[in-house]
């Protein structure tokens, strides 16, 4: 059985084993030895009982989870305990594939009790579509040995206690803000175990702790949002958050004298910095990532300025998904994607990468430029036992430089921007692939003149190509801080030149 | 133009079969509740669920065929507050409303109710009630009978709807890439509260079918699936597919007939969610909007889910509140809002009877199922005819309301323009926006020919729910039609 903080990730001869063969497998006392490879119960009989059903590829994934939610919305005030169990099935013949999920646990025997498995060996379900599932060699391993954080025990946030976070953040807004209203507040806590093998030897276990607060806020007709998340409830604290959500209100209820258009510089604040990056993820994440990367870098791949350098960790300190393997029980890494301004390669699954490797060997071509020789990493994630797994992010995040302090960078500005959040999300044109691409983001915030904010800033959009964006950033600060979006997405205030603001009509 | 929507289909869902909580001992669990409800004013109630999932994906995209299914059950106690019920945002304790607490398990067992039971309750009781053995049975045995692995769930409407959907494009003599993936959704529910009536079991079942298209997404709902379905998803593709390369309609203020499809989303952004009790209350009071005057005086919509289409026609709501044929708007003006079991407690305006939820895990609110606008006296000739220069919007993308400011936004990815009293030269996306009453009011001609059908996906409060229409089309006037996505 394998203890977390172990040797996560089967290596064993099952590796070797091809898709589509049967048995090779071996048990004793209830596990099952899979090239080498122990799986604990009831993972081994059911994987067992899958093939002696005729799936010759399968994998089994059951999670369990407890959560503690917290809300405070127009009309409501309370408080719930969700207790989740699921489990997953994918399974292939060489003929047909399935996937199939149920409440409760995983049974030893999947294909009983009616979940389609006997049925989709019948010839007219047959799919033609045999499924693959990675091997244990099927991403290179990390370096560093996995650490299992300590707070995996800690306890859930009382009901009382979060209600209380709650109570002190509508509290602190109106404080900030007299005259602004807590439309509602939402607060969960939860934490969940999973695990998951399948036929080739792989198998791996993990367990998270998420706590997600959301909050939203009116200032006469204006609204603002704001969500964070944390490894627990008791990091997200209620005044910060009350400062953070009160900044936005004022700066986007404020009349503001901007007209026309001005390219100074500007500071973009973590918040919109990261849903910029977020925004960007096409270029960075996926099969197409490194076509849309290459037409904005020069022939040495470089396409962002020196001062940028995006990575994905998996296994990053502190992260609120920090785990040892994937959604498909891969063993996570730190995967640098742009490297001091030069693009090292996209994040991209083993079987992105197998695909391209394949239709690269069909087409007697060998990749050049940007985005050659990537290797894959392990970046699925499975956002419910209801959900297969999807190529995502955990932490992306651009690199902070420890040795500058955000307040500098609004400092040493004589005359510019300081924008705090986007009021929608940002619309990138790629350019159709052909040309770098542009963006434009509503954003709201304060101009700044010699180093002081000024007055406050709204009804504006931030705008420019992809290339003066990547290319205009002079400097990051040290304070990186991380939002949830498709992962976690991080950045520090960074100062940008090169693009433009403009009035919104 | 795209086809008519047809009201029925030849081919229906199976037979939902035995009720998964059919012999449940509902007296017995009522008993059990009435321990965790034991202040006067209280609500509490036992929500059992079971719902499944059957999807085919694209072709391309293994796994091929995929299955879903979950069940479980969840205790909610509602203890109101003593005073200023519509109170909001003062930071004051007690002035949210009152107080919830629900308890949600994934398993439907007499041990996770009794659980679930603590939870909830405020206080425990020195001794309780006996809980009823709580079995709701097998999967596979429920509908085909047979006692085999899956009886049930062969589901060959679903297999087979790609290709008819294929056929159907044909015969409109165009060919393009089409990504269908299509769902069979069913879902049975039992609800026992502390009333004097307990509902009997409740159970739905439809049909979503999406498409991506190399132009963009469409997705549509229907209650069955068959020739006709296929007849008309075929017709909406190819109406996007003649419309991928055209350009977006100059911005104008002008006349627009939106097609029963394209005014159901708009009944149910602009009429419904503004007419929910918890939006209502956003701005004050939800019960001083009855009387006001919202619309044209054309426009008379209710809400009824006992009418809906046969698969998803309930008899009580997702709180175990009887349903009711609700007048929302009359000749324009506000008759009732949706209301839920905690709205409308101590309330002599709100009534329950609208409370949904999507899931065990999900606190209930007020929402549509079904919603009826009456149809007027216009063939759709004469709408066609008296909107000269305009558009014809036969289908909408969707729609958001913001309940704040009241303003809203109805999206297109395209339609035609009227020349000559038809529907005639493609253009591209473009959406509408401005303030609901405003929009409302620009109604001048309603159709004579209401269609019933799927109004879309709804995701109020991060829950995905089906809603439901019954809409024949409208003349709007003095509308701005915009680019998509306007500024920012």
């Amino acid at each position: 059985m394998t203890r977390p903080g172990e040797n996560e990730v089967g290596q064993g001869r099952g590796s070797e084993r091809r898709g589509g063969e049967r048995g090779g497998g071996e048990r004793r006392g209830g596990e099952r030895r899979e090239g080498g490879r122990r799986f604990e119960p009831p993972l081994g009989e059911a994987l067992e009982a899958l093939e002696a059903a005729g799936f010759g590829e399968a994998e089994v994934y059951a999670k369990r989870g407890r959560s503690r939610r917290l809300v405070l919305a127009t009309g409501r005030r309370g408080a719930s305990y969700h207790q989740e169990a699921g489990w997953a099935v994918r399974a292939s013949t060489d003929r047909a594939s399935l996937f199939t999920t149920a409440t409760g646990d995983l049974p030893a025997d999947p294909t009983a009790g009616g979940h389609l498995l006997g049925g989709l060996l019948d010839t007219d379900t047959a799919d033609g579509l045999p499924l693959a599932l990675p091997r244990p060699d099927a991403v290179p391993r990390a370096a560093a040995r996995w650490k299992e954080p300590s707070d995996y025990e800690t306890p859930l946030v009382g009901e009382t206690e979060g209600l209380r976070m709650l109570d002190a953040l509508e509290r602190e807004l109106i404080s900030e803000v007299p005259k602004a209203r807590l439309l509602g507040a939402w607060l969960e806590d939860g934490s969940s175990d999973s695990r998951l093998a399948n036929h080739h030897g792989v198998a791996g276990r993990w367990r998270l702790r998420v706590a997600v607060l959301r909050a939203e806020a009116a200032l006469g007709t204006t609204r603002t949002s704001l969500e964070l998340a944390a490894r627990e409830a008791r990091r997200l604290g209620p005044a910060a958050v009350a400062r953070q959500l009160a900044d936005r209100l004022v700066a986007a209820a404020a009349e503001s004298s901007f007209t026309g258009r001005d390219r100074a510089e500007v500071i973009l604040a973590p918040a919109l910095a990261a849903r910029l990056l977020a925004a960007l993820t096409p270029m960075l994440v996926g099969p197409g990532a490194a076509q849309r990367a290459a037409v904005l870098a020069d022939p040495k791949g470089r396409l962002a300025s020196g001062a940028v350098t995006v990575i994905d960790d998996g296994r990053l300190d502190d992260g609120v998904l920090a785990a040892p393997v994937d959604g498909e029980g891969l063993p996570t890494r730190r995967v640098v994607l742009v490297e001091g301004g030069v693009f090292r390669g996209p994040l991209v699954s083993w079987r992105a990468a197998r695909d391209a490797e394949r239709r690269d060997t069909a087409g007697g071509r060998r990749r050049q430029g940007v985005g050659r020789g990537v290797q894959p990493a392990a970046c699925s994630r499975r956002a419910s036992w209801r959900d297969l797994p999807e190529t995502a992010p955990s932490h992306l995040y651009l690199a902070a430089d420890p040795e500058v302090r955000a307040g500098e960078l609004v400092a040493d500005l004589a005359r510019g921007y300081y924008l705090v959040a986007a009021t929608a999300a940002p619309r990138i044109d790629w350019g159709g692939g052909t040309s770098g691409g542009t963006f434009r983001v509503p954003v709201i915030g304060y101009t700044v003149r010699q180093g002081r904010a000024q007055g406050p800033l709204s009804g504006v959009s931030l705008t420019g190509t992809l290339a003066t964006l990547l290319g205009g950033v002079r400097a990051a600060a040290r304070d990186l801080t991380f939002f949830p979006y498709d992962g976690m997405v991080g950045a520090p205030t960074l100062r940008v030149s090169g693009l433009e603001l403009r009035a919104r009509g | 133009m795209p086809a008519a929507r047809p009201a029925h289909d030849a081919t229906s869902l199976p037979p939902f079969g035995d009720h998964p909580f059919a012999r449940l001992d509902r007296a017995a669990v009522a008993r059990a509740l009435s321990q965790v409800a034991d202040r006067p004013g209280d609500l509490a109630d036992v929500y059992f669920e079971r719902s499944e999932v059957v999807e085919l994906p694209p072709e391309d995209r293994p796994p091929g065929v995929r299955l879903r299914r979950e069940e479980g059950l969840a205790v909610r106690l509602l203890r109101p507050a003593g005073t200023g019920r519509h109170r909001v945002g003062t930071g004051e304790p007690g002035s949210r409303g009152g107080e919830t607490w629900l308890a949600a398990r994934d398993e439907v067992t007499t041990d996770a109710l009794a659980d679930a039971l603590r939870q909830t309750a405020r206080v425990l009781p020195t001794a309780s009630y006996p809980l009823p053995r709580i079995d709701p049975g097998p999967w596979g045995d429920r509908d085909g009978g047979d006692g085999g692995d899956d009886g049930d769930l062969a589901a060959p409407e679903v297999l087979t709807f790609p290709g008819a959907v294929q056929r159907a494009v044909r015969s409109h003599r165009a060919a393009f890439p089409a990504a269908l993936t299509v769902r069979r959704h069913r879902r049975w529910l039992q609800v026992v509260g502390t009333g004097k009536v307990v509902p009997e079991p409740q159970a739905e079942g439809f049909y979503s079918v999406e498409a991506d298209l190399p132009w963009g997404r469409w997705g549509g709902l229907f209650p069955s699936l068959g020739q006709a379905a296929a007849e008309e998803v075929a017709a909406a593709l190819v109406e996007r597919f003649r419309c991928r390369d055209a350009a977006p309609p100059e911005p104008f203020t002008g006349a627009l007939v939106l097609g029963p499809a394209a005014a159901a989303v708009l009944l149910h952004e602009a009429v419904a969610h503004a007419l929910e009790a918890d939006l209502l209350a956003l701005g004050g009071d939800p019960e001083a909007a009855v009387g006001v005057p919202f619309a044209s005086d054309l426009l008379n919509v209710l809400d009824d889910p006992a009418a809906a289409p046969g698969p998803v026609r309930r008899e009580s709501d997702d709180e175990g509140q009887g349903v009711r044929r609700r007048w929302l708007l009359r000749g324009g003006i506000v008759a009732e809002p949706l209301a839920d079991a905690r709205w409308a407690e101590g309330s002599e305006v709100l009534a329950p009877g609208a409370g949904r939820r999507a899931g065990r895990h999900h606190l209930p609110s007020p929402r549509s199922s079904f919603l009826e606008l009456l149809p007027g006296d216009h063939p759709q000739e004469d709408l066609l005819a008296d909107a000269e220069g305009g558009l014809y919007l036969a289908e909408a993308e969707g729609g958001d309301l913001d309940a704040l400011t009241g303003t809203f936004r109805l999206r297109f990815a395209g339609g035609r323009r009227i020349e000559g009293g038809e529907a005639a030269a493609v253009v591209g996306p473009c959406e509408i926006r401005g303030r609901v009453a405003d929009l409302l009011s620009a109604v001048t001609g309603v159709g004579d020919e209401a269609r019933p059908g799927g109004a879309g996906w709804c995701a109020k409060d991060g829950q995905s729910m089906a809603v439901w229409a019954s809409s024949p089309a409208l003349r709007l006037e003095g509308v701005e039609v915009t680019a998509p996505g306007g500024a920012p």
